[in-house]
């Protein structure tokens, strides 16, 4: 394998009609990197991917999978390309199984004995019609052929949305292993553990823009650690640190806190904690989660500000 | 009656979504018919006129097309009435089935009914009401429409009675068949197999009707359809089918709530059976499209094949003159009866061609629309991330398309054929069939390259082709009844080859309506190279 980019995306822009929905986004996905994409509803999360798969076009900007332009060649792309939405519509007079056999076919793929141990994994019974499947067994019929299939990029727009934590689980080791054979994986999901957990590189995506990328401890580094402590002399004095925040004392004489403290702090409010005899200390870093509803909020309150 | 709270609630938000809907199909189909009312004085006025227009009526080709004229002495009113109540029967039937359809199965289909029953404290028969009253609504207001129009056109010969007799009976067909469409929507679960069943039940009762109208108009009681014929209006104005209309329409609606009480939402009450778990025959799009066209194909085929079999099975009365009295017969000579005879036939292959290309147009367009209707409902998500180009996928759908219409053209030709010779002492010969078959093939790929060009740029748009369809045909095949002006029978491409199958095709036609085709077709595909997918 080169070391050629799998997906490259630079300065991306979509409108619909006057409605902007991609200002600016920009993506890198490396061979053998599982990219997470994440951000709230509507921010474009889904019209990017549309337009890495070639069904919608760029206004602006440029897009490549493969380092081959994704409208002019999507023929090719997709040779090497599989994909799951999040709402899977299927042929509803087709059964599951001929639904799987069809997409397997349709990418020049065959039914093997991975497609059966599927099957089995996510326990589909194959011989529904899509009419009557629920909305995750619909979401497992294009799972199981998107994980059979074998190419070299997989892109997933919320794919668990419909699954239940069993299977989600089933989800993330299929997941797992695709990276362990050295696949690229996009991965779009609201489910921040899942994403926190699996994803090499997270992309936050807000109001059309990407603003942040990186690995998950390079992002935890921008933001606040959230600390416990219980010392033997009095805190007082954290009330006026800088980087300091949401301080909140468990007792009166000020030897419990609770606060959460910037990353670039952390250094001075130990040596700080240190002083006062620590007696027991539990520092968190903060999860995706965290960082997620910070950007959500900052978005927020700048909407106030204005 | 608690199963019915909200219908009122349901009826509106109904009406609200449908308005343009129905606005539209009232404006067409009352306006036209009033249109038509008004001017018809000044086409069959005189005692000559309609005498001449009379012969044409009275023979079995016009009978089997628009019912039979009975009675003897005629005014413009009865002409008037003949011509219309057939033909506007049948276009009532068909807004109302598209109403029906749209408000019971496609309203479920979007998930509408489901949000509605399920989290609002709506009766569970509410929106089965609700859309039996949208019917009742809009049939109402085209007869009251109609109604107050015929008054004011104020035929000669027409009266009061009977002017509300013709408005209310065809708003009571339509409104009848509207119910049993509901009835079948309870059957199955998707609006497709709805539509199959509507149009099989109506083709049913519009074959019994021609048929007997044919051979005997005492049994056209059998059939539904047929009612519309017996209200014998500015006759004897007979106000009994319109009680026949109302009491089927009634009873079909008490199966349909005894029916719906007992489904569950999004099912049919014939369940749907699981299937195979493998499938070595779906290897792309192309076998995709034809597993899931296949029944409706064959439905099509069948069904034209019968249509091709009833009307060459009246061919023997066809070509009966209407006026063959001893000195006529003496006067032409037998080769000269023979003759007239023949061609009176061969005409009746003309407009026989005009109905069955229409309806082949629609069997193929609706594959070609399919495409758009499963990029809407998210289906072509996942081909379309498969290695085919969108060229391959157009290409696979009016490729299907255009071969399902022209076998079925051809099909519905050679059994007419074969029926209709076996009637005829002296067939016609296979050539006429022939031709006529392939006059009508440049008008199919104006048609089908028409629909392309809207699903590749304006898709949106693209039920446009149905109005352009149904101008072409009102145009053509009712056109010589009502006069219209040459410039206007022009519009319709089928003008262009009304002359065959008696004279040969002219070839300049051929030539400029396939040219526009092609380039209707390249742009269509162009433009759908170029379009964002929808989902
Ligand atoms: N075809 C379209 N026409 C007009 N607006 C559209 C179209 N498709 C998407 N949008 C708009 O673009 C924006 C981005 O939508 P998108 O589906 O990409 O969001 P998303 O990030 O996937 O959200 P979610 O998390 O809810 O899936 C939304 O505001 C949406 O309304
Ligand atoms: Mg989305």
């Amino acid at each position: 394998m080169n070391s050629q980019l799998v997906v490259e995306v630079s300065g991306l822009k979509k409108s619909f009609g006057k409605f902007e929905a991609l200002k600016d986004v920009n993506l890198t996905l490396h061979p053998g990197e599982l990219l997470g994409f994440i951000g709230p509803n509507g921010a474009g999360k889904s019209t990017t991917i549309r337009v890495i798969l070639g069904l919608i076009k760029a206004t602006g900007g440029s897009a490549k999978v493969f380092g081959k332009n994704v409208w002019k060649d999507s023929v090719v792309i997709h040779k090497d390309l599989a994909y799951v939405p999040g709402d899977v519509y299927l042929w509803p007079n087709l059964t599951g199984g001929q639904t799987i056999d069809l997409l397997l076919h349709m990418s020049g793929q065959k039914h093997t004995k991975r497609t059966d141990d599927l099957i089995k994994e996510f326990k589909l019974d194959t011989s529904k019609k899509n009419r009557t499947y629920s909305k995750g067994n619909r979401q497992k019929v294009a799972l199981i052929a998107a994980f059979s299939t074998d190419v070299s990029l997989y892109i997933f727009d919320e794919p668990t949305s419909g699954l239940d934590p069993l299977n989600e689980l089933i989800f993330q080791q299929k997941v797992k292993q695709l990276k362990d054979s050295g696949k690229s994986v996009l991965l779009s999901s609201h489910i921040l553990s899942e994403v926190e957990k699996m994803c090499d590189t997270i992309s936050i995506i807000r109001e059309g823009k990407v603003i942040e990328t990186g690995s998950l401890e390079s992002m935890q580094h921008l933001t606040r650690n959230a600390v416990t402590v219980k010392t033997a002399k009095s805190l007082g004095a954290l009330q006026k640190m800088t980087g300091v925040y949401q301080l909140n004392f468990k007792n009166d004489q000020q030897t419990a806190a609770e606060f959460s403290v910037d990353s670039d702090q952390i250094g001075s409010v130990m040596a700080f904690l240190s002083q006062n005899q620590i007696l027991q200390l539990k520092t968190t870093p903060p999860t995706l989660e965290d960082l997620f509803l910070r950007y959500y909020h900052a978005d927020n309150e700048q909407k106030v500000g204005e | 009656m608690a199963q019915y709270t909200q219908t009122f609630a349901l009826l509106k938000a109904n009406l609200k979504r449908d308005w343009l809907k129905i606005v539209v199909w009232l404006v067409v189909l009352a306006g036209i018919f009033i249109a038509v009312a008004a001017k018809f004085q000044g086409i069959y006025g005189t005692h000559n006129q309609i005498q001449t227009i009379a012969q044409t009526l009275r023979s079995s080709a016009m009978k089997s097309l628009f019912g039979p004229l009975t009675h003897a002495s005629l005014n413009t009113a009865i002409i008037f009435a003949t011509e219309m109540a057939v033909f506007w029967a049948i276009f009532m039937v068909i807004f109302n089935y598209s109403l029906a359809v749209g408000a019971s199965r496609g309203q479920e289909e979007s998930g509408l009914t489901e949000m509605v029953l399920g989290g609002h404290p709506v009766g569970r028969l509410a929106p089965l009401s609700a859309a039996a009253l949208e019917l009742l609504v809009a049939d109402g207001l085209f007869a009251i429409i109609t109604g107050i129009g015929m008054t004011l056109a104020n035929m000669p010969g027409s009266d009061g009675s009977g002017d509300w007799l013709f408005a209310i009976s065809l708003a009571a067909v339509g409104w009848a068949f509207g119910m049993v469409s509901l009835l079948f929507s309870q059957l199955v679960a998707d609006s497709h197999n709805v539509a199959i069943y509507n149009y099989a039940f109506f083709g049913v009762t519009y074959l019994v009707r021609m048929m007997t109208d044919v051979s005997n108009p005492d049994y056209t009681w059998w059939s539904p359809f047929g009612w519309i014929e017996k209200t014998n209006i500015f006759i004897s104005n007979n106000w009994l089918p319109v009680w026949l209309f109302i009491i089927l329409g009634i009873a079909a609606f008490a199966v349909a709530v005894v029916l719906n009480v007992n489904r569950d939402i999004d099912a049919g009450i014939i369940q749907v059976r699981g299937g195979k778990r493998r499938s070595g025959f779906l290897r792309g799009p192309a076998t995709l499209l034809f597993w899931n066209q296949r029944s409706v194909s064959l439905f099509w085929l069948i069904g034209m094949a019968l249509l091709g079999t009833s009307y060459g099975s009246v061919f023997n009365s066809i070509g009966k003159l209407v006026n063959d009295s001893p000195v006529i017969k003496q006067v032409l000579g037998q080769s000269g009866v023979r003759a007239l005879e023949k061609n009176q036939i061969l005409s009746f292959v003309g407009i026989l061609g005009i109905i069955f290309t229409v309806l082949a147009i629609i069997s193929g367009a609706m594959v070609i629309n399919h495409l758009y209707t499963e990029e809407r409902q998210g289906y072509l998500q996942l081909v379309n991330t498969t290695p085919h180009s969108r060229y391959y996928l157009l290409t696979t759908y009016v490729l299907y398309g255009a071969i399902l219409s022209v076998v079925v053209l051809f099909a519905t030709m050679m059994t007419t054929m074969a029926v209709g010779n076996a009637t005829l002492s002296h067939p016609l010969a296979i050539k006429y069939y022939y031709r006529i078959f392939a006059a009508m093939l440049p008008v199919l790929a104006l048609f089908l390259s028409i629909l392309v060009c809207f699903i590749g740029v304006m898709p949106r748009l693209r039920s446009i082709v149905w109005i352009l369809l149904g101008g072409a045909f009102i145009i053509s095949y009712f056109g010589r009844l009502i006069n219209l002006p040459n410039w206007a029978m022009k519009i319709s491409p089928f003008y262009w080859f009304n002359k065959v199958p008696i004279r040969e095709i002219n070839g300049e036609p051929v030539v400029w309506m396939l040219a526009i085709a092609v380039v209707l077709m390249v742009i269509g595909y162009v433009g759908y190279r170029r379009r964002d997918y929808e989902n």
